[in-house]
């Protein structure tokens, strides 16, 4: 039934079939949340011993202070500003592409699917060739253009560029695929339509493409900013287990992992993850009102 | 605009022909049915003329101008898809207004342009809902306004009026026919509906697996249908076809042996067998056997058998018992012969 309302039994019903997804899911997402939350809270704890002998908002009060978490703060939004239009916007440009030409599409596809499928770490590893200061394949380009080798690695200056155009590169490859499939489930009636009624091929692009495709360039807008917001282990991988130079790639979750894993400091490495997650909470949200006017389902 | 085909063909894989050698010329102001049966190629044809597909082989021409090379965006036709094709994302009244945005007219023209048009389909009432929450009727009337709203010199109609309830129906048919009339604009329909076919153009080309069976207005084609396919295709009830060889001499003496030794099909129109005898037009005498009358509303078919055969006839004015024998007499003007590649050598004016 279409119209069927709720009642009680068919809730039950559906809680049952829920049952073994939601014991997994409270097991490793909800408890690990609420633990999380409340751990940011405490202030005095052994961690051995597993007693907490206070608590506080001492933590939010030091990391609020911190010029490092600023830092970090800071570092994030820079990404996530940098990485998400980006992706967005070349993948959309990629796909388009790839479907327009019918010869070697499916190469084509497996070359931008294959950094979603490779590690992070081989990644970056060839970056790291890439981005050589001395033999890398990037200074070489640019020297075409007359431009001076650059320290990509090195250089606090040019450390987040660096990162920021490889987590874009690495996305690609799965964000093409959505758009093709946004793409494909375009029927061709609308563009005929658009053609008779006039509309040429950029006019067909922004009122037939754009509007039909919104829902998935919403999906990868954020997918990609709560990926961008939780960014680590480029960082980890590219600068060789370091915040960049100068902590120029710190960001939320390096300091979070700094925290927990090299000083021990749970109750603070917990309350930046509680700031995060408020942070992708808001913009999230936000995201959701913008698609309430703009996309087309 | 006048719209001629010159010798088009169209395949869409390269293999297989879909319509073959189609030449014809639509004149400019008329509105013209395309008539055929599903899948004879109406749709694929129109798209050929809107510009959104190329022919094969061929030339298409719009006045003297060829455009077979030009494409939808410079022919700039307006059109009804089969499947109405409106804009998911927009509301009723940004659909309408498209085709004018696309043409750069000003907002608050546009607006009060696709209010008038709205008005006309009597879809002013839904003007802010989306397509998907219109019923197929109401999405096919928001076609027919936006297609009209750029005021094309050529209107292409696919089977507009196929969602719509019978009443509707007739109305929008008389609303596209005074439109048309009005505005001048050369109107290509696109049917299956006889009927909607007959009552509304000027022309009526009939389409069958991609050759056109015969183009003509809809007396000619009822009274001279060219051939069995489009004897058979038109009139309501269908024609009585029979073998030559279902008669036992019958009509020897009454046609040419000539022609009736090359005869294959006899088709009878049912209100060309009367039970009462009007000697002039009389062409022949049979008799046949009544299986079953019936009468709806102010209509009275009956039934007959003729040599193992069946036959309809509208036209019996005794009352007649199930059973009984009854004499017919076949009238001239309803009487078609058609020799073995359906052709028809006798009947029609030329016989009258
Ligand atoms: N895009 C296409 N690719 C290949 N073959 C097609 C395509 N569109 C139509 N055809 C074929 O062309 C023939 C004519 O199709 P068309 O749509 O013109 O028929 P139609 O007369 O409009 O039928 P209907 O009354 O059912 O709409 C059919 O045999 C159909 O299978
Ligand atoms: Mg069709």
């Amino acid at each position: 039934m279409l119209n069927a309302k709720p009642t009680i039994k068919s809730t039950l019903k559906a809680l049952l079939y829920l049952l073994p997804m939601l014991v997994i899911s409270i097991t490793f997402s909800i408890y690990p949340i609420i633990k999380s939350f409340i751990m940011s809270f405490y202030t005095k704890y052994d961690f051995f011993k597993d007693i907490v002998s206070q608590y506080g908002i001492d933590n939010f009060k030091f990391i609020f202070a911190d010029p490092d978490f600023h830092l970090a703060v800071k570092n994030t939004l820079i990404f996530v500003v940098g990485v998400v239009p980006l992706t967005v916007i070349i993948s959309l440009v990629i796909a388009l592409l790839l479907n327009r030409i019918k010869w070697l599409a499916g190469f084509f596809r497996t070359v931008y699917f294959l950094p979603f499928v490779t590690s992070t770490v081989a990644i970056a590893q060839v970056w790291h060739w890439i981005y050589n200061s001395d033999y890398g394949l990037l200074n070489y380009f640019l020297g075409f253009f007359g431009v001076n080798a650059i320290s990509w690695l090195e250089s606090p200056k040019y450390a987040m560029l660096a990162l920021i155009i490889m987590s874009v590169w690495k996305n690609l490859g799965f964000n093409i695929i959505l758009f093709l499939v946004g793409l494909n489930n375009i029927n061709e009636r609308y563009y005929q339509a658009a053609k008779i009624d006039g509309a040429n091929a950029w006019h067909q692009f922004t009122n037939v493409t754009i509007p039909l495709l919104s829902p998935i360039t919403f999906l990868v807008s954020v997918n990609g900013v709560i990926g961008s917001f939780k960014v680590f282990d480029e960082i980890f991988a590219l600068f060789n287990g370091t915040p960049g130079p100068s902590k120029s790639a710190l960001t939320i979750v390096y300091y979070l992992y700094q925290k927990f894993y090299t000083e021990w400091k749970y109750g603070i490495a917990a309350a930046s993850g509680v700031i995060l997650f408020f942070m992708i909470l808001l913009v999230t949200v936000f995201q959701l009102w913008y698609s309430k006017r703009h996309v087309h389902y | 605009m006048e719209v001629t085909f010159k010798d088009v063909t169209l395949s869409y894989d390269g293999k297989r022909e879909i319509l073959h050698h189609l030449n014809f010329t639509i004149p400019e102001g008329t509105l013209v049915s395309i008539l055929g049966p599903s899948g004879c190629g109406k749709s694929t044809t129109l798209m050929m003329i809107s510009g959104l597909l190329a022919p094969t082989s061929g030339q298409i021409f719009f006045g003297d101008q060829d455009v077979t090379k030009k494409d939808a965006l410079a022919r700039k036709v307006g059109m009804v898809f089969q499947n109405y094709a409106l804009y998911p994302h927009l509301s009723v009244l940004d659909n309408i207004e498209f085709p004018l945005k696309m043409a750069k007219v000003s907002k608050k023209d546009r607006k009060k342009k696709a209010i008038e048009l709205a008005k006309l389909v009597h879809i002013d009432d839904q003007l802010d809902k989306k397509p998907g929450a219109l019923s197929g009727g109401q999405q096919q009337r928001v076609a027919i306004a936006r297609a009209l709203a750029k005021e094309p010199s050529l209107l292409l109609l696919d089977e507009p009026l196929s969602n719509l309830d019978a009443r509707l129906r007739i109305e929008m048919r008389q609303e596209i026919r005074r439109i048309q009339q009005e505005t001048g604009v050369t109107t290509i329909f696109v049917t299956h509906d006889q009927d909607e076919a007959l009552h509304i153009s000027d022309h009526i080309m009939v389409l069958n697996q991609g050759h056109i069976q015969q183009f003509s207005s809809a007396e000619t084609l009822y009274d001279n249908p060219s051939n069995l396919f489009v004897a058979q295709f038109i009139g309501e009830p269908v024609i009585n076809t029979l073998d030559i060889t279902d008669f036992a001499g019958e009509l020897d003496g009454q046609i040419d042996a000539d022609i009736l030794q090359r005869t294959q099909k006899v088709g009878i129109r049912p209100e060309a067998l009367q039970d009462h005898n009007t000697v002039a037009n009389t062409l022949a005498t049979i008799t046949t056997k009544v299986t079953r009358s019936e009468k709806y509303g102010r209509e009275k078919n009956a039934l007959l058998e003729f040599h193992g055969q069946r036959l309809l006839t509208t036209e019996v004015q005794a009352d007649v018992t199930d059973g009984q024998e009854l004499p017919l007499y076949l009238q001239r003007n309803g009487v078609y012969l058609f020799d073995k590649d359906g052709v028809r050598i006798f009947g029609g004016d030329q016989d009258a």
